[in-house]
């Protein structure tokens, strides 16, 4: 099918393509989910190299469900988003918190490339910031704020009531502008309005 | 909530709509890995569905196989040879509901004579 084609078709449809045989639908399946998935896997775990993992598992289980699918019931992408999740859950069982002060420090920052490490250095301290709260929270939170999910959709994908999401994400901005109380000079803002 | 708080919170939005707007490309490879799986899994032969198994398999199953089986066999045929030549200790629960009053003293050795088996000893 073209590829143009592909561009206006729902997730669910590509996955009935994909399930037939159609080679072009896992490429416009993955082009739309797997940036969401690992961005998710990404913030959650707060490394590139277990997100990358995390996210391939989810996309793995996405290609050998497709045969199965049953349109309508739920959205392709909450049902990753939760799978991911899931898998990011474990991981972060197996592993030991990690502090705050454990965050690498920026580096020096060298002419030139002064703005790139405050971006760095900011992106840091948020994601060392999100590691520190609670799984629950961090999760709604990431997909609340930073993947740009309606509470509905959040809510399916934790399988809770959307007022719990929203208390969740409430509780959770509060935990990070407590945890990143402070740092407002150390991370530019006293004197930047970017 | 304090001047301070707004602060806080506002620090806090700036970061998360930083991160939302700069999520970096994904690692290269990824994607041709995802999609290499894409293909290995799609060319993989659809599974035919498992036969449905006969009755007789499925219950011996629930029974405990073969050994379930073989002990449900044995005490079958246990009990009913109790219940046609019941022990002397045991009393003889058909009499007792056909309203005999004592079954027939029969000899330990009546079944064997019956048959004639002495007579070979000569």
């Amino acid at each position: 099918m073209p590829r143009d084609t592909l561009s206006t078709l729902s997730d669910d449809a590509l996955m009935v393509l994909y399930a037939n045989g159609d080679p072009a639908a896992a490429r416009a399946l993955a082009g739309r989910l797997l940036p969401r998935v690992f961005g998710q896997a990404r913030r959650m775990l707060g490394d590139d190299g277990e997100a990358e993992d995390v996210a391939q598992e989810a996309m793995v289980r996405l290609w050998r469900i497709a045969p199965r699918w049953r349109q309508g019931e739920a959205q392709v992408s909450t049902w990753l988003y939760r799978v991911c999740a899931n898998l990011c859950t474990d991981r972060l069982r197996k592993r030991r918190h990690v502090a705050l002060d454990e965050i690498a420090e920026p580096e020096d920052p060298v002419p030139g490339v002064e703005r790139k490490m405050q971006e760095r250095s900011r992106d840091d301290a948020l994601q060392g910031a999100l590691n520190a709260l609670p799984e629950r929270q961090r999760q709604a939170v990431i997909l609340r704020h930073i993947e740009g999910l309606a509470n509905p959709e959040i809510a399916a994908v934790m399988e809770i009531s959307p007022r719990a999401v929203e208390s969740l994400t409430a509780r959770g901005k509060r935990a990070l502008a407590a945890l990143l109380a402070g740092k407002r000079a150390e991370l530019g803002y006293d004197d930047d309005t970017s | 909530m304090t001047p301070h708080d707004d602060d806080d919170m506002t620090q806090v939005d700036r970061l998360l709509k930083a991160a939302r707007d700069g999520e970096p490309d994904l690692p290269s490879g990824l994607m041709a890995r995802v999609l290499a799986d894409a293909d290995a899994i799609q060319s993989q032969p659809a599974r035919p569905p498992m036969p449905a198994r006969p009755l007789w398999a499925r219950l011996s199953e629930a029974l405990g196989g073969w050994q379930g089986m073989g002990g449900l066999v044995a005490a079958t045929c246990a009990g009913v040879w109790i219940g046609f030549s019941p022990p002397a200790s045991v009393p003889d629960a058909g009499a007792l509901i056909l309203g005999y009053e004592a079954g027939v003293e029969e000899s330990s050795t009546a079944e064997l004579t019956s048959f004639g088996w002495d007579l070979d000893e000569g």
